[in-house]
């Protein structure tokens, strides 16, 4: 009888494996109520990331436009093509270009894939900017989040450097000649200028050393950096309460059953079993888990809040941002093939020789003077950027597009980006041989 | 016994326990590998051996260059210029930004950001902030022209053949 029970325990045991496992990963089933929706983001390793609940202003999609997230899944895709591509790249000025044609001839999905990581690139530019622009129009760095704008701001000079150090990689007449102008610039910083242009190049002159140099700094040392910084920036979102509303966005649309604040919650659940909405004040109670770590940003209890479950109303809009995203990186590339000038002719610079579109208001502000153009102007211009939640102290407008508390900072702010913008078109569209104004029309 | 309370109090305020010893013994641990390692990294990336090209190097005899020549030598990144009798090396690189400059019989042009240099290098337009180097010709034993581009002389010293 002893012997025949273990033998059924056994074999139940077998039998409940798969379950048992399954449970053993996957601690929550698919939720179907509130508890099991603020459990799925609270114990899952990937969810959790997210708060229980967030604010419904923070889901609206003309508030953020998705950028940051955009910006986020492109860095992602970006990783995951790039990484492919390192099984057929070698950093050599000898063999990178031949590895660039080789794609194209020999590698399945080579050209497609080189597509992906080069659109990407230039959509992450896009993407990291226009973030930048929202979060400036809508008063977003404002107290407590001025830390993250200046960890944003990092991001955005990384961004920019990865895409620098990656179109040099397939060593044509843009990445030799853009590394020869680039370097050069960072020649004209003073004092540690020399040092700094020597250290980049690992030598007197352009060439494999130079090579070498920026394929480490693409493949290693930036996305690593990024890395850290975008797990910073996302944790301090948390930190300092999730994305910036306004002050009215708390206000309620429900009429709300006030319970006082010194009744308990059974008790309050007591009163509210007669009300009709009481029953949505204690489920905040019960479930704000979130707001009890989180201290005083998320309001717990009596006080109007206007929130929804994570799980499934965030991860869902996430999702949908990321498959448009990945959709519009595809299409691109399936109808675009990226850039690949003439292999490197040390003799001959192409005529005229032009950046990518993002560094052409760079070119033409070079093209007046190396110093003011390539070092003062953009030094002071970052040094701003950063001290901008500094300078701006007001309280005001805060989670609102062109706030009208606001007008003066957005103003100066859309003059900084329309004069940019302005640089590149010239840049980009009047600019011909040896540099020379030409008309487009 | 107030007395010895006292005493223990002034003793707790300020006492070298270990832990404080620990902790003083780590941050300099940590601050100083931290400087020595910021520093020792940036002598190691530093190369100490370059593999740039020489510096001089021949060009042939006067011979190659009959008067009038305005040719540019690439791998070399200079110009060569005969004017009758009169020989010289002009850098073509861009003292803007180091661009390869175009050579022509009226001047000198860079397609990167447009500066312009007369017959002589000197800066007629463009954001060009210097006239580009001229390099120090001589005739070698051999008779062969050689060029020194550790040497800059004053433009418009023409060297004679
Ligand atoms: C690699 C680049 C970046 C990534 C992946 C990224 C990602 C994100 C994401 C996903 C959000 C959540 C809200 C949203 O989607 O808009 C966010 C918010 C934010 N970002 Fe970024 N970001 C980047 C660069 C920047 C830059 C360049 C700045 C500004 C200079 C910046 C400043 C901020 C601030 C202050 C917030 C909080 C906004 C609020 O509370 O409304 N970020 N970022």
């Amino acid at each position: 009888m002893v012997h025949s029970m273990k033998k059924n325990n056994f074999l139940t045991t077998l039998k409940e494996m798969p379950m048992s496992i399954w449970n053993s990963v996957f601690r929550n089933n698919l939720p179907h109520t509130d508890l099991g929706r603020s459990k799925t983001s609270f114990t899952n390793f990937f969810l959790h990331i997210h708060p229980v609940k967030v604010h419904k202003h923070t889901l609206k999609p003309w508030f953020t436009m998705g950028l940051g997230l955009i910006s986020l899944f492109l860095f992602i895709i970006l990783t995951v093509t790039g990484v492919l591509l390192m099984f057929y790249y070698v950093p050599s000025t000898t063999q990178a270009y031949d590895r660039m044609l080789d794609l194209r001839g020999s590698v399945a999905f080579g050209v497609f894939l080189r597509n992906m990581h080069r659109w990407a690139a230039h959509g992450m530019v896009a993407a990291v900017f226009l973030h930048m622009c929202r979060v400036f129009f809508t008063g977003s760095y404002k107290k407590p989040r001025e830390f993250n704008w200046v960890i944003g701001v990092f991001l955005f000079l990384l961004t920019l450097f990865s895409s620098f150090t990656g179109y040099l990689l397939p060593w044509d007449q843009l990445a030799f000649w853009a590394i020869t102008v680039g370097t050069a610039i960072a020649g004209y910083a003073p004092v540690v200028g020399e040092q700094m242009r020597f250290l980049l190049l690992g030598d007197t002159t352009v060439g494999q050393e130079a090579l070498l140099r920026f394929y480490v700094l693409h493949i290693a040392v930036l996305p690593i950096v990024m890395f850290l910084l975008v797990a910073v920036h996302f944790w301090r979102i948390r930190k300092d309460g999730g994305l910036s509303r306004p002050e009215d966005a708390d206000v309620v649309e429900t009429p709300e059953v006030t319970a006082p604040a010194s009744v308990p919650a059974p008790a309050m659940a007591m009163a509210a079993a007669s009300g009709s909405s009481g029953i949505v004040v204690l489920e905040k109670k019960h479930y704000g888990i979130q707001g009890l770590v989180r201290g005083p940003f998320t309001k717990v209890g009596n006080v109007p809040e206007n929130t929804v479950f994570s799980y499934p109303n965030l991860l869902l809009a996430e999702l949908f941002v990321f498959v448009l995203t990945v959709a519009g990186v595809i299409i691109v590339s399936a109808y675009f093939n990226a850039p690949l000038e003439e292999p490197v002719n040390v003799m001959h610079p192409p005529n005229p020789a032009k950046a990518p579109w993002y560094f052409l208001g760079l070119q033409e502000q070079v093209s007046y003077s190396a110093f003011w153009g390539g070092v003062g102007v953009p030094a002071i211009e970052v040094l701003i950027l950063l001290l901008v939640p500094y300078f701006d102290r007001g309280v005001k407008g805060v989670g609102k597009w062109f706030a009208k508390e606001r007008l003066l900072a957005n103003t100066l702010f859309m003059v900084f980006v329309v004069v940019n913008i302005i640089l590149i078109i010239i840049g980009t569209f009047f600019r011909g041989q040896n540099w020379e104004f030409v008309s487009p029309f | 016994m107030s007395e010895k309370d006292n005493a223990h109090e002034v003793e707790s305020s300020e006492p070298i326990t270990r832990r404080k010893v620990l902790a003083w013994l780590t941050s300099m641990g940590i601050l100083g590998s931290a400087i020595v390692s910021v520093f020792s990294n940036f002598v190691f990336i530093k190369p100490r051996a370059t593999y740039g090209l020489p510096t001089r190097f021949s060009i042939g005899t006067p011979n190659d260059y009959p008067p009038g020549t305005r040719i540019a030598l690439g791998k070399e990144r200079v110009a060569i210029i005969r004017e009758g009798e009169k020989m010289a090396a002009i850098s073509i690189t861009c003292t803007h930004l180091g661009c390869i400059v175009g050579v022509a019989d009226t001047g000198f042009a860079c397609p990167c950001h447009g500066s312009r240099f007369d017959q002589d290098g000197n800066v007629t337009g463009g954001p060009a902030p210097r006239p580009l180097p001229w390099y120090e010709l001589s005739l070698a034993p051999n008779g062969e022209l050689e060029v020194d581009k550790g040497k800059e002389i004053t433009p418009g010293k023409w060297f004679t053949v």
